[in-house]
């Protein structure tokens, strides 16, 4: 699929909106609520944001899927487009910039230029949480939840974010395998 | 001349009865809906008629497992034609072709699906499988016309009310009451 | 009358002692910011930014909803019944009240004038209600249309003689309840508290002590129609009668 067009399906699904402050906000309590119920221990927190986004993503695909009626992707290069383009920009009304591929195909990196969830974040000046906070971590946990539903095992992790003092945010994403589906194998 | 236009009149009346039966069923000939998970266990069951004979539990459990096999099948046995294998310094030496190679699909680009649909002189079955694995089966009247659009909007209808709700775990029977309604009130909206 | 308000509980969020409040107001004063933190060299901080950037900004319902959903399945884990989860559910709401009660003040406050100029006056934002009544309505109509874009349906007072301090808040289908459909054994339970805890705290923060409390209400074409209870305490009930006597709105 032309990126062009895969643009055009990110802009045209229909979607209902809610302000963004709403978002912002109900995110933000449901980290704070993490720091509290893990006495800022922040890996844990982390671990358990992932876990939330993939409980999220295996779900999310669903209305992904139904809201904009796109099919399966020809290869993973695709798969990123639709993410950036379509996904991020149905669910979020950002689009993160695809790069950084590896000459193997099976890695990239989004770029975010905005990241709503983090809008009015500051994070706890404790000397800790600037070095193993991920403030946005749940995004990574939704797309290896979604992808995982379309037969796509990925690892995403965040490399950098504007909270911590980077200059941008950035997430990783690397292809695992592409998985089997439930089909016996077809011949030797 | 004449004759044959009373005839077309006389045909289209015939045709317009017909649909005006299939308004007062209601529903627009929508008899019921099936789903079923990835793993074929059935999730969900539902008339959308009054009145309508229904099958036991169990039968709807064999139905849904039965199809989800038979869905399989149909995905393996699609017929596969030879292809011309592209020359590439990788294949140069004979032992390496297998008969694997040689074969594809017809018009590759295309994914293979499996059943999309059944029909009787009676009813049609429609069987729509999201790319998550999940299917979702219509039962209609042969004559409802438009029935993609009516399974797409079950989809959505699905991912509203099914997949926000937390308390609906995933790959379980679907028991959301505004699924239910808002699947019944769009269903009634129709005719 | 313009003492600060008291909280009669808190619960700061971020780091443990401040409350939340204080906190939110010194980062709205002059101190532009921790000398701990990290910034971007590009300045992307929230002191580089305008607050009313994302105003009008709009982001997808269903976000909102699987966001709210998981919050809803993690605080289920850790909970021993349908109270106990209200009460979580209210507890998350709550410094989301706090927050966006400065929010509102702010809002309602600064006109075209500088975000500086204007925030730096936060100590004592001219407008907090002071009387019951103002500060339903501020909930009935600026808090629910900031957040669900719409007024609440309806506000009651109790018509009782023994609870006078109660007053209704109706929303006829909220928001954060759409797609939700309550297991029958938990019919009792509206997800609608984390709204009511929402509530409680832009309450708590204009001094006003209450409990706030969510209830299903259905009618045939409102299905999820809900009644939030509010009920204020006895100190606020006696400072209403003070001030109603010294004219004060």
């Amino acid at each position: 699929m032309s990126s062009n067009k895969t643009s055009r399906i990110g802009e045209e699904t229909r979607v209902d909106k809610v302000n963004a402050e709403l978002v912002t906000l109900t995110y933000g309590t449901i980290v704070a609520q993490l720091c509290q119920d893990y006495d800022s221990n922040y890996q844990d927190v982390n671990k358990q944001l992932e876990k939330m986004g993939y409980n999220i993503g295996m779900r999310l695909i669903e209305d992904f899927l139904a809201k904009s009626g796109v099919g399966r992707c020809a290869n993973f290069r695709d798969t990123a487009d639709m993410i950036a383009k379509v996904g991020f920009k149905i669910f979020l009304n950002v689009t993160p910039t695809v790069t950084n591929w590896t000459s193997d195909n099976t890695q990239f990196s989004l770029i975010f230029e905005e990241n709503p969830l983090a809008d009015f974040v500051e994070l706890p000046d404790d000397g800790r949480a600037q070095d193993e906070l991920w403030f946005s971590n749940i995004l990574c946990g939704v797309l290896r939840g979604a992808l995982e539903m379309v037969q796509m095992q990925i690892e995403a992790h965040f490399v950098s974010d504007v909270l911590r003092g980077d200059d941008t945010t950035e997430m990783r994403v690397s292809l695992v395998r592409y998985i089997e589906d439930e089909m016996p194998p077809e011949e030797e | 001349m004449y004759n044959l236009e009373f005839e077309n009149t006389i045909m289209f009346l015939n045709y317009t009865i017909a649909l005006s039966d299939l308004g007062t069923l209601s529903n627009m000939g929508v008899f019921s809906l099936i789903i079923i998970n990835k793993a074929g266990g059935l999730i969900y069951q539902r008339e959308f008629q009054a009145g309508l004979r229904k099958l036991s539990t169990n039968d709807y459990l064999v139905l849904a497992g039965t199809f989800h096999g038979v869905h399989a099948i149909t995905r393996s046995i699609t017929p596969k034609i030879p292809s011309v294998q592209p020359p590439s310094p990788a294949t140069s030496s004979p032992s390496t072709t297998t008969p694997a190679a040689s074969h594809s699909y017809p018009n590759p680009g295309v994914p293979v699906t499996g059943l999309d649909y059944l029909e009787t002189d009676k009813f049609r079955l429609t069987c729509f499988q999201t790319l998550t694995g999940t299917k979702f089966l219509l039962f209609t009247d042969p004559l409802t016309g438009n029935v993609d659009t009516i399974v797409q909007k079950i989809y959505e209808l699905y991912a509203d009310f099914v997949m926000k709700n937390p308390f609906y775990q995933i790959e379980m029977p679907v028991r959301c009451e505004a699924f239910d309604r808002h699947l019944g009130a769009w269903l009634r909206g129709r005719t | 009358m313009a003492a600060p308000p008291r909280h009669a509980t808190m619960l700061s969020i971020s780091n443990g002692d401040k409350p939340a409040q204080t906190q939110a107001q010194s980062q709205q004063g002059t101190l532009p910011q921790s000398p701990g933190l990290r910034v971007p060299s590009n300045r992307k901080t929230i002191y580089d930014r305008h607050l009313n950037r994302s105003r009008n900004a709009e982001s997808s319902r269903a976000s909102f909803a699987f966001l709210f959903g998981e919050m809803v399945t993690y605080a289920q884990r850790r909970v021993t019944g349908i109270q106990d989860l209200e009460k979580r559910l209210n507890e998350q709401g709550y410094p989301l009240g706090l927050r966006l009660l400065d929010l509102l003040f702010y809002r309602s406050t600064s006109t075209s004038s500088s975000a500086l100029s204007s925030s730096s006056t936060s100590s004592s934002p001219p407008n907090r209600p002071l009387r019951i009544i103002t500060l339903l309505h501020l909930i009935h109509g600026p808090l629910w249309r900031l957040l669900f874009g719409r007024a609440a349906d309806a506000l009651e007072h109790s018509v009782s003689p023994d609870t006078p301090n109660e007053y209704m808040i109706t929303d006829n289908d909220p928001l954060v309840n759409t797609y939700i459909s309550v297991p029958r054994e938990m019919s009792m339970l509206n997800c609608a508290a984390f709204v009511a805890g929402i509530i409680e705290g832009v309450c708590d923060g204009c001094g006003f002590e209450t409990k706030v409390s969510a209830h299903n209400q259905p009618t045939d074409l409102w299905p999820s129609r809900t009644v939030f209870l509010v009920r204020f305490g006895d100190a606020v009930m006696e400072r209403e009668k003070v001030l109603e006597r010294s004219g004060v709105k």
